[in-house]
């Protein structure tokens, strides 16, 4: 794989989706997301109806806006940023320099509650996402991965399965 | 970054359509919204100005279908095309896994596209990527108005490294879907290669 890329396997998904379960009831949160930066969710515990991948989208970007605002008034980083509303409150939390937790909480939970806990929770997941991103440094991917060994001809059909083959623009030669 | 989720089977991957101001890179993604079906795309979220001058990004998150039992998930992005908001271009372009450079073909837009192209070149690096390595196609936009340059003097200009270049209207829609399936074609062959 690519340095920068991310697999997730099982064994990480089930602990991590353990620890954001446990973050959830124990601040009695609507919902609990790990992003990563780039604004891929990973995983996430509360109600399917939301719009999850439009909401990390969002998060990544926050975080992303509120590091250049720390960095433009000489602050290494804003490690939290917090947002509070009538009836729902989110929270954003890095948990390493790659990943974020969003929390989205109602009224009536106290934000220090909410703090303390994602705190515990950004120090238990840390510990698993180090432990992947060195995993894949050291090459101990999955024989799994062989899978995404496509050919030409599966890459042409999944992008000619989509629409018409082509909408009529012209090519131009290299 | 793609990220490749074995318990979803699922693979996701950025792709981030750069270019000058007025160039087209919000109707390339709004083209791709209209025509694709509510199953295969989310919701497009569009962080704009009240005059619709897109102020952080446009987002939308594209199924293009299954590969080996993965579904494939292309996250579209686009930057803020205007000069100053450069701060927000760097932002949008962490963990890009494929470019897009949507080009004006008017004539009087030339520089605004050789700045931009550079601008996209010294915040790719900023990024630790380099414009030659990184999955990349070349859509020269606007084909349908007076007073564009011709292909081959802005294919002279633009073109860095025989990327897949195409002429394209894209309120029309043409030209959008070859150009989005060139850089798709790039990162999954990419993506097998460092598999």
């Amino acid at each position: 794989m690519n340095s920068g890329d991310l697999v997730l396997h099982d064994s990480e998904l089930s602990r991590l989706k353990s620890i954001l379960g446990k973050t959830q009831r124990a601040v009695t949160a609507e919902l609990v997301l790990l992003i990563e930066r780039s604004g891929q969710m990973l995983c996430s515990e509360g109600p399917a109806e939301v719009d999850l991948t439009a909401l990390a989208s969002l998060a990544a970007a926050n975080i992303a806006a509120t590091d250049g605002l720390a960095r433009i008034v000489g602050e290494g980083e804003f490690s939290v940023v917090s947002h509070q509303g009538k009836n729902r409150n989110i929270l954003i939390t890095a948990v390493t320099s790659r990943f974020c937790l969003v929390v989205v909480y109602g009224g009536a939970t106290a934000a220090g509650v909410v703090r303390l806990r994602v705190k515990h929770a950004a120090a238990y997941m840390e510990q698993i996402l180090r432990h992947l991103a060195r995993g894949l440094r050291n090459g101990s991917e999955d024989a799994g991965e062989r899978t995404l060994d496509f050919t030409d001809d599966e890459i042409d059909r999944l992008l000619e399965s989509r629409s018409s083959d082509s909408d009529g623009g012209k090519g131009v030669p290299s | 970054m793609t990220f490749i989720n074995y318990v979803a089977r699922e693979i996701n991957c950025k792709i981030v359509y750069y270019g000058p101001g007025l160039g087209g890179k919000t109707t390339n993604l709004q083209y791709v919204y209209d025509i694709t079906n509510a199953d295969n795309k989310g919701k497009m979220i569009s962080l704009a100005t009240e005059t619709e001058r897109t102020l952080f990004f446009d987002f939308l998150p594209l199924d293009l279908g299954e590969i080996r039992g993965f579904k494939t998930r292309f996250h579209l992005y686009t930057v803020p095309g205007q000069v100053f908001y450069d701060a927000s271009r760097k932002l949008i372009l962490k963990g890009v896994d494929g470019v897009v450079f949507v080009a004006d073909s008017q004539a009087e837009r030339v520089d605004a596209n050789i700045e931009s192209l550079q601008n996209l070149k010294d915040n790719l690096k900023e990024q630790g990527f380099d414009l030659a390595k990184i999955p990349y196609a070349l859509q020269l936009n606007k084909r349908d108005l007076p007073e564009v340059m011709s292909v081959p003097e802005l294919t002279k200009l633009l073109q860095v490294k025989g990327e897949p270049t195409f002429e394209a209207v894209a309120p029309r829609g043409v030209g959008v879907l070859d150009t989005l399936k060139a850089v798709a074609r790039q990162v999954l062959v990419e993506l097998r290669r460092s598999a």
